[in-house]
């Protein structure tokens, strides 16, 4: 029996055992996919926060700036980007 | 139904077919598993690499603006330890006469245009079929309009909401000024109520004499007390307004019903054109209708002179508004149109019918070219048949395409038998020259009109979402101030 098998279940194995390494390989691929989702969706969160601080610390400043040039007649219109 | 944004090509490692001629199965589907995962690796990575580009790129716009404010914070600092508080000298009317800070309001526009998508969405876009090329089609229109506009519009909610937009501004506009006559007369004449007791009493008695007599003395009405408000007028006017705005008072006359509808078919194309349309494409969902549309549902052949007429006169007044609808974002005449019209002109005897008046109807709405006027059939006036069809300008939007009364002449003998049944018609004749006439010069303001305001373009997308942002500020004097100076701009 061994030895009429061998053939058969040395492919098998060998088709099991590459089986498994693509497997692995595989998993591998899926776990950067998924890193990269991640790590793009906490970057943009963290993006989206310091543009929101950004844009309050610009506010303030033009208050400021307004101030201490003594509020030349500044009447802006809204821009739109 | 969600895209996703990045798709790593080879979806399924294994599933590949072998060829039958192969010995050893095994060993050939684990090579071609190995092929596909290493595939798989190289969008991976192009990905990858799209992913730390976006990011990167917009960390280096947030740098630039950091150093930016770190440069103002400095000159700040040495500005703010150069300030000397016995120097400045603050007086009281400087506080009160100068204009309050205002800081620059940089709102977000054109978020989500196709320009913004990201660039693995694009690229999916563009695997797939383009629309089909109907602009090829755009040069055998009469009306001058863009044929894959018809089809697929992106533009066409934006153009929508714009139309409404500034159909409010002048609106509201006009609400203000009439409030301010209002506000004037009352202030100039304080015996303002004995009249308006008058005036009810005078109208019982008009009506007492027979409704016939009411149209001219609401003339009088109106002129006299359309100021004070349309209590006098109110009764008398009957107008369908499907404006939900006071435009009752407007000094258009409801009575015009009396006259054939001739001149009604001469008033100003777009609203006549919008008029028509909601009459006739009820089914279009366009909400710029809903100004006009609950007036006329797609009407029986004799209704649609009388139904329009009632509307139009509200539409009179302000003519500029309607012809940017018009000419832009042509929604209104996407596929129903066609459908449309072959539907309703089917009753009518001939079949030739329902071509023509597909083309006629979205034609006359640009009223930029005239519209083949033979190709109109007007059925709504049927004693004056021959008028509303010679009218090089609008056509009547009130006929429109259930012209069964007309459908008797094919559209090339149209244009002869427009000139026989005009040479009985000589009672209308005149009317007709001098509206036309009246007309192609309202047709050149309104081109004008369009000009400029498409030279506004839409660069001012802004600017209309500031002008809504006036409307809502109902202090009058202040708005109607801010008002003037966003028109003089």
């Amino acid at each position: 029996m061994s030895i009429q098998d061998d053939p058969v279940q040395r492919e098998i194995h060998q088709d099991w055992a590459n089986r498994e390494y693509i497997e692995v390989i595989t998993s591998s691929i899926k776990k950067i996919a998924d890193f990269l989702n991640s790590f793009d969706m906490s970057c943009r969160s963290r993006l989206a926060t310091l543009n929101e601080k950004l844009t309050a610390l610009e506010r303030r400043i033009e208050y400021i700036e307004a101030r201490v040039s003594g509020f030349e007649g500044i009447h802006r219109k809204v821009l739109f980007t | 139904m969600p895209l996703v944004t990045r798709n790593i090509e080879p979806r399924y490692v294994c599933r590949q077919t072998i060829p039958n001629t192969i010995r050893s199965e095994l060993e050939c589907v684990t090579n071609i598993s190995l092929a596909n995962i290493i595939r798989q690796l190289g969008s991976l990575s192009k990905y990858a690499e799209d992913v730390f580009g976006e990011l990167f790129v917009q960390a280096g716009v947030f740098a630039v603006r950091v150093n930016t404010l770190g440069e103002r914070v400095d000159r700040l600092q040495v500005k703010v330890t150069q300030l000397d508080p016995k120097e400045e000298e603050v007086s009281l009317q400087a506080i009160t006469q100068k204009k309050a800070f205002h800081s620059n309001l940089t709102q977000d526009q054109q978020l989500f245009c196709r320009p913004s998508l990201p660039l693995p969405v694009q690229e999916t876009y563009l695997t797939c079929n383009p629309p089909p090329p109907l602009n090829n089609l755009s040069q055998y229109r009469d009306d001058g309009k863009d044929a894959l506009k018809f089809y697929t519009d992106p533009s066409y909610f934006f153009d929508l909401w714009k139309e409404k937009m500034l159909q409010d501004t002048k609106d509201i506009m006009k609400e203000r000024r009439k409030h301010r006559k209002e506000k004037k007369d009352n202030q100039n004449m304080r015996t303002l109520n004995p009249r308006k007791i008058k005036t009810r009493k005078d109208e019982w008695e008009r009506l007492k004499m027979g409704e016939e007599f009411v149209v001219p003395k609401n003339d009088m009405g109106e002129s006299l007390e359309g100021l004070n408000g349309s209590i006098g007028s109110g009764e008398g006017c009957y107008s369908p307004d499907g404006l939900d705005q006071s435009t009752g008072s407007y000094a258009f006359d409801p009575g015009s019903p009396l006259p054939p509808p001739a001149p009604d078919d001469f008033l100003p194309p777009p609203p006549p054109d919008m008029a028509y349309h909601d009459g006739q494409y009820g089914a279009s969902t366009q909400k710029r209708t809903s100004v006009l549309s609950p007036t006329h549902p797609p009407p029986a052949p004799p209704m649609p002179s009388t139904a329009p007429i009632g509307t139009r006169p509200n539409l009179a007044p302000p003519p500029a508004p309607p012809p940017p609808p018009p000419s832009p974002g042509f929604g209104i005449p996407p596929p129903p149109p066609s459908g449309f019209d072959s539907s309703p002109p089917t009753p009518p005897s001939s079949s030739a019918y329902p071509s023509p008046p597909a083309p006629p109807p979205p034609s006359y709405q640009a009223s930029i070219s005239p519209p083949p006027p033979p190709s109109l059939p007007q059925g709504g006036g049927a004693p004056p048949p021959p008028p509303p069809p010679p009218p090089p300008g609008p056509p009547p939007p009130t006929s429109g395409p259930p012209p069964p009364s007309f459908s008797i002449e094919a559209p090339p003998p149209l244009k002869s038998t427009q000139a026989q049944p005009e040479a009985p018609a000589d009672a209308h004749s005149d009317l007709l020259s001098a509206i036309r006439q009246g007309f192609n010069l309202r047709k050149v303001e309104e081109q004008k009109e369009q000009e400029k305001k498409d030279n506004y373009g839409n660069d001012v997308a802004a600017i209309l979402s500031r002008r809504i942002a006036v409307e809502c500020s109902d202090s009058e004097d202040d708005s109607s101030e801010l008002g003037d100076d966003d028109w003089s701009e």
